[in-house]
């Protein structure tokens, strides 16, 4: 078990937040800290856009980093529910 | 075209190709009430209770694999409605379930039927949507129906508050031709690179077992999986959600797996060396204690969801994708090394299981017995429905011991036949989703196997059924008693049955049916089981109702040992552990 940092880019829309926060819950999962932001420097996240094959603009996505303390197993469980999210765009570990 | 918000709600259903809508009125749906009475092209059924709709369309759409669409006005309506989208969110059913709300100005306010239904809703959907304008009805009902269909199937809520569905305020209607969500891709096509690595593993396995699932039939898959297993000729167990998609009458199936799952089944896969998992997600009531989980095997898992891949058991072979297209890839592949499969390899692994099912296999000739000096067993009154329907009907359940029977004992032999809640265990599952089912398929037999107990929870729905014709068959296990409730008493908690009786509140059944306009029979004694069992199926225009009463202490097994056994660890009898 070690802490671990977490970012998730997701659609700024009403309740996409709640999604992965009662996520969390649901799943018995504890959120240590949170921070949420619209994303403004989008020149910081080409590699992102270049993964998913789209170009972002300036407020549309939330930026969320998450810290957290699991295993490697668990880890990697959350990050395939937190991406199954409908509004989630990308969701990995931060290191 | 310049129509009204109501309207364009119901046309953007008729354009996703809707039949039903199963649903009951309230203010907050009022509008959109209004627009269904204006129109021809689509039907919507009067549920009695909202859990009832829910279910309903759940059964539409497990019997078609088209969605099932529900309307329910706000508060109490959505509220009730809740039970039925967890029931299908537990077993990846695809349903869009559309929700009257309160004005938008009243929203937050504590209004007359107000609730938050995104919120309450959220844990149990695949996604939910909030209607802000008429505008973007449109948009939204294409979305909602492309969610709830593709990937692994779910239900998806659409809130709509009142003022979106005004009949005085006009809006081209221009629905979108295609649809595309940037952030949701599930995955389709699988890794060929996996798959070889799959078939290698297959070519090279002693002691095989294929492990099949609801996600296979979610995917349409019976047809690849019987092709699959043409070339391999491996053991075939299916889950609870799996029976019907690789055919019960096969040589190489041996039954459902887990906690009520047959002996060769559990011992074949607490013994393999390989496992191939195809749309199954190793849940609690299949692995009994999952660091004693088939020690010895390596696991194939394929499935659309990437999340249900090594989370109970770490899978060593991992393939995403639509377990169809899986399929045909692996087939394709294996096809190509076709001189290299050698059926000798797994011959003794087929000897050994079949030594197992004549140990402890079920016996399926318990219909045979009409001595009236024994009680009847429910697991006769399932193989006396199966003998009088030729395995041909469509058969919902509702949850406790007469599903067990009823999975064990009616052979499956097609997907999509066997219709029950499988991951949250609904009781009052069975009547409404077999109105569903007949909706669908009115020329087609359908059963509800329940017991006395589930039948009360929606019994309302007894009421529709009169009111659309619809003459479905309801075999009620009557053992005057909450009989896995009871089962679980007698066996952990020494007998001591704590609220699992009703003494003699019990109503007459055969007067309560009758009362609706439908036809009751009593069964209590052996010698008249098949003669009155004959008579009610012979029935084809009227609901039919059996009221069977069965040995009230007859448990289900076998039945695992837990907690902290293995899928060996079996009771196959009531005083018998293995």
């Amino acid at each position: 078990m070690m802490q671990r940092k977490l970012l998730v880019i997701l659609e700024n829309k009403p309740g996409a937040l709640a999604r992965v926060v009662g996520l969390f819950h649901q799943r018995g999962y504890n959120i240590e800290s949170l921070h949420v932001d619209p994303v403004k420097d989008i020149e910081n996240y080409a590699e992102i856009e270049n993964s998913l094959n789209l170009k972002l603009k300036e407020n549309e996505v939330s930026r969320l980093l998450i810290t957290t303390t699991v295993s490697d197993n668990l880890l990697r469980q959350i990050l395939r529910q937190i991406n199954k999210l409908i509004d989630v765009l990308i969701a990995k570990e931060e290191i | 075209m310049k129509l009204a918000g109501n309207d364009i709600l119901i046309q953007s259903l008729v354009d996703e190709g809707v039949e039903y809508l199963f649903g009951y009125p309230g203010g907050a749906a009022l509008h959109i009430y209004d627009a269904i009475f204006n129109q021809k092209e689509l039907q919507h059924i009067l549920v009695r209770h909202e859990q009832g709709a829910t279910h309903a369309a759940d059964g539409y759409a497990r019997a078609t694999g088209k969605p099932g669409v529900v309307l329910v006005t706000s508060g109490p309506g959505a509220t009730n409605a809740i039970t039925g989208i967890a029931t299908a969110f537990m077993d990846s059913i695809p349903m869009v379930v559309l929700s009257g709300q309160v004005a938008s100005h009243l929203i937050g306010t504590d209004a007359f039927q107000e609730t938050d239904m995104i919120g309450i809703s959220r844990p149990i959907v695949k996604h939910s949507f909030s209607i802000e304008s008429a505008e973007e009805i449109p948009k939204v009902i294409k979305e909602a129906f492309y969610i709830a269909t593709s990937g692994r199937p779910g239900p998806v809520v659409i809130d709509i508050p009142k003022d979106t569905t005004a009949p005085d305020k006009l809006f081209e209607y221009s629905p979108p031709e295609s649809v595309k969500i940037r952030s949701y891709n599930p995955p389709v096509e699988p890794d060929s690179k996996q798959i070889g690595r799959a078939v290698s593993e297959i070519l090279k396995a002693k002691k095989p077992v294929i492990y099949a699932g609801g996600g296979a039939i979610n995917s349409n898959a019976s047809k690849e999986l019987f092709e699959l297993n043409e070339l391999l000729n491996f053991p075939v167990t299916n889950t609870l959600m799996g029976l019907g998609v690789y055919p019960a009458k096969n040589q190489r199936f041996m039954g459902m797996l887990g906690m009520h799952g047959t002996y060769q089944s559990n011992m074949a896969m607490h013994n393999a060396d390989l496992i191939i998992a195809i749309g199954a997600r190793f849940d609690d009531r299949i692995t009994n204690t999952p660091d004693l989980f088939a020690p010895n095997a390596k696991i194939i898992h394929f499935d659309v969801d990437q999340s249900s891949v090594s989370k109970i058991i770490e899978a060593n072979i991992a393939v995403f994708g639509q377990v169809k297209n899986s399929l045909i890839e692996l087939n394709k592949q294996l096809k190509d090394k076709i001189d290299s499969i050698d059926s000798t390899l797994i011959q003794p692994w087929l000897d050994q299981i079949e030594e197992w099912t004549s140990l402890h296999g079920l016996n399926h000739e318990l219909y045979k017995e009409n001595s009236d000096e024994k009680k009847i067993m429910p697991q006769s009154v399932v193989q006396h429905v199966y003998q009088i329907t030729d395995g041909n009907a469509f058969v919902t359940s509702d949850v406790g011991q007469h599903q067990m029977f009823a999975a064990q004992y009616y052979h499956f032999n097609e997907p999509r036949k066997w219709i029950n809640s499988g991951g949250l265990g609904t009781m009052g599952f069975g009547l409404p989703a077999a109105l569903g089912v007949k909706l669908a398929f009115p020329k087609e037999e359908v059963v509800c196997i329940t017991g006395e107990g589930s039948i009360q929870m929606c019994i309302q729905e007894l009421s529709t059924c009169s009111q659309y014709d619809l003459p479905i068959k309801i075999i009620n296990i009557n053992n005057e008693a909450l009989g896995m409730v009871k089962q679980w008493q007698d066996m952990s908690y020494g007998g001591r049955h704590s609220e699992s009786t009703y003494q003699s509140s019990l109503p007459n059944f055969i007067e309560l049916v009758e009362s609706y306009g439908h036809i009751g029979f009593k069964i209590e004694k052996n010698s008249d089981l098949k003669g009155i069992l004959d008579e009610a199926f012979s029935i084809k225009d009227k609901l039919v109702f059996v009221d069977v009463y069965v040995d009230p202490d007859e448990h289900v097994y076998p039945m695992l040992v837990a907690p902290n056994g293995s899928l060996k660890d079996m009771w196959i009898d009531k005083d018998k552990k293995v």
